[in-house]
């Protein structure tokens, strides 16, 4: 909507400045004789109200012409044709003006239209509404201007508000503490598994720090440093969990923000397999298909278990990071049967460029 | 003079090498003898209940039911040993009430430790309202944020009852009736200490005797001059009195 039109505040002050103008006009005609004062007014303000409004629309003609797609030759015929069709308006508007109120109501034309004022009405609507093509012109670009700080100042706070998510993933003391108790534990009779494990348990924090630092970074990179996170909470629920990462090669090599699919898997462990008795299997499958990445994760949930508060807070904080930086274009749905929880995110494909 | 008794030692973590580790530990501890492990809450509440064990080493975040409700819903006290890898919030409360726990990953000293406390403890457990017991009983009431889940004991079960699900809650002398689906669960405990635990923006105490669930809540009726009356979706009828009324107009 214009954004005068959207405002009744402005649209008050728009009108009476119209309306002052109006009586300008009106003030003109009574000094060139054209109508005594009572036929100027009944003239120029019900002209000023109606030509108020047309000029508005050439917000919609400059809309329908985004600057940075323009072809000339359409924009300039667009413009002309719009701005003589105005100007009929005007000279149709005034004629009929005149005749109605004037010569039916009043008894006599409001003012002298002798031909030469014709073309004068005419080659005035005209101008006045290449006018306001121009100031829309400028209006807009304005607008845009503004709109693209503000969306960049947006995405750099949630850009921020990422980061702060990923360091608490890298220091969620939980996941820290139990992971080293659990070595503490094989120590005693497997150190070969507990070393493996403070590899492990070492890898996924470097990585998370190396990748946090980064705005996109491939499934690939993201699928090992999950695979370091599945090994190292292996270790801790044992047989309970497995998992199966099915990753085409083509996904593979596609970008996406850090940390997307390892706070998925965290979930799918915390309130999906430890609830269940005999554990069960993640599946996460991603592929590329028709110029979209799916990304898919499937896992049990206990039959009888209630979602427990907390639940639906990490789902709702990748869905927002994900709608800031794609937008419309990324989708993120998922359902809870009885006994699974499925998640499917849908990106854009996003491809390194070939350096 | 008679050997000392051995003690009975259970295992509650639902993580395999928590318990291994624990297991492990005891070794060196000839009097103590582990008797049962458990890797879920449900479970323990079934082998306490079953195995009467003098020590229960108890983790605290565990599927089904946390160590808490394991302790609310077996009723027992004392001989317990938490153990957790990180709640700051239970960690407060047991500094604030003076009971032992063990942090993740813990030394065998720091083991060894805590298990001579608790072996003290159980050979003075004669004594009735030993300090720890109190602590926990403590503990256990004051589970701190809101109650998210209603533990009733029936028998050899435990109910598992998600608050959203109660529609209102009646003070029958020492018991409470909770109204759940058409069921009435009864379950001893004061409604005075039930409010304090759940969450006041969904639950209000509208009556001396009555506590209803605002989201089951379908219309507020009016039988006479001066009184009210609350029915709930199933259709039931719950009595409001003046000062229930005051609030619920406040809330609503």
């Amino acid at each position: 909507m214009h954004p005068i039109l959207a405002d009744a505040r402005k649209l008050l002050f728009y009108e009476l400045a119209w309306l002052a103008a109006g009586v300008g006009f009106a003030a003109l005609l009574r000094l060139d004789e054209q109508a005594d004062w009572v036929g100027a007014l009944c003239f120029t303000l019900p002209l000023a109200l109606v030509w108020s409004f047309d000029v508005l629309s050439a917000y919609y003609v400059c809309r329908s012409q985004p600057y940075r797609q323009r072809r000339w030759p359409v924009t300039l015929s667009l413009f002309g044709g719009a701005s003589l069709l105005s100007g009929l308006v005007f000279l149709g508007a005034g004629e009929a003006l005149n005749y109605l109120g004037g010569d039916i109501v009043r008894g006599k034309a409001f003012v002298d239209m002798p031909s030469a004022a014709w073309v004068m009405y005419f080659l005035g609507g005209f101008a006045l509404y290449l006018l306001s093509l121009l100031g829309h012109d400028v209006l807009i670009a304005f607008e845009t201007v503004q709109d693209a700080a503000r969306r960049e100042a947006e995405s750099r706070v949630l850009a921020r508000d990422a980061e702060l998510q990923m360091l608490r993933t890298q220091i969620n003391p939980h996941f820290l503490f139990n992971s080293l108790n659990s070595i503490s534990a094989l120590t005693g009779f497997d150190p070969a598994a507990a070393r493996e494990m403070t590899v492990d348990l070492a890898q996924f924090f470097r990585r998370t720090l190396a990748l946090a630092e980064r705005e996109r970074i491939t499934l690939g990179e993201e699928v090992t440093l999950s695979e370091h996170f599945l090994a190292i909470e292996k270790r801790r629920f044992g047989k309970k969990l497995a998992a199966q990462l099915r990753v085409s090669p083509e996904a593979a090599q596609c970008l996406l923000p850090p940390m997307t699919l390892q706070p998925l898997l965290e979930n799918a462990i915390k309130h999906g397999i430890r609830q269940v008795d005999g554990g069960g299997t993640i599946e996460v499958d991603a592929l590329v298909r028709d110029g979209w990445l799916h990304i898919a994760v499937v896992n049990p949930v206990a039959r009888d278990d209630t979602p427990a508060s907390g639940h639906g807070v990490g789902l709702k904080n990748i869905r927002e990071r994900l709608a800031v930086l794609y937008g419309q274009r990324a989708r993120i749905a998922w359902q809870r049967s009885e006994t699974q929880f499925a998640i499917e995110i849908n990106l854009p494909v996003d491809k390194e460029a070939g350096t | 003079m008679t050997l000392p008794s051995r003690l009975r030692a259970l295992v509650v973590d639902d993580e395999d090498l928590a318990r291994h580790l624990i297991r492990e530990y005891l070794q060196a501890h000839a009097d103590v003898e582990v008797v049962g492990e458990c890797e879920n809450g449900l479970d323990a509440v079934k082998q306490i209940g079953v195995l009467n064990p003098d020590l229960v080493f108890l983790d605290i975040q565990m599927p089904r039911l946390t160590g808490l409700e394991v302790l609310e819903a077996t009723g027992r006290r004392s001989g317990v040993i938490f153990t957790t890898a990180y709640d700051e919030h239970a960690i407060k409360a047991f500094e604030l009430h003076a009971v032992d726990y063990l942090l993740k990953p813990f030394s065998r000293a720091r083991f060894d430790d805590a298990l001579a406390r608790a072996r003290t403890l159980h050979a003075a457990a004669a004594a009735p309202g030993a300090s720890q017991a109190q602590g926990v009983e403590a503990l256990v009431a004051r589970r701190g944020a809101t109650l998210e889940r209603i533990l009733i004991r029936d028998r050899e079960q435990v109910h598992v009852i998600p608050v959203e699900q109660v529609e209102c809650i009646e003070a029958q002398g020492d018991y409470l009736a909770i109204e759940v689906d058409g069921k009435c669960h009864l379950k001893p405990q004061r409604i005075s200490e039930i409010e304090e635990q759940l969450d006041p923006t969904r639950f209000l105490r509208v009556h001396r005797s009555f506590i209803i669930n605002l989201a089951h809540l379908q219309a507020i009726e009016r039988p006479g001059p001066d009184r009210h009356a609350a029915r709930l979706r199933s259709g039931k009828r719950v009595p409001i009195s003046r000062s229930g009324y005051e609030k619920l107009r406040e809330l609503v």
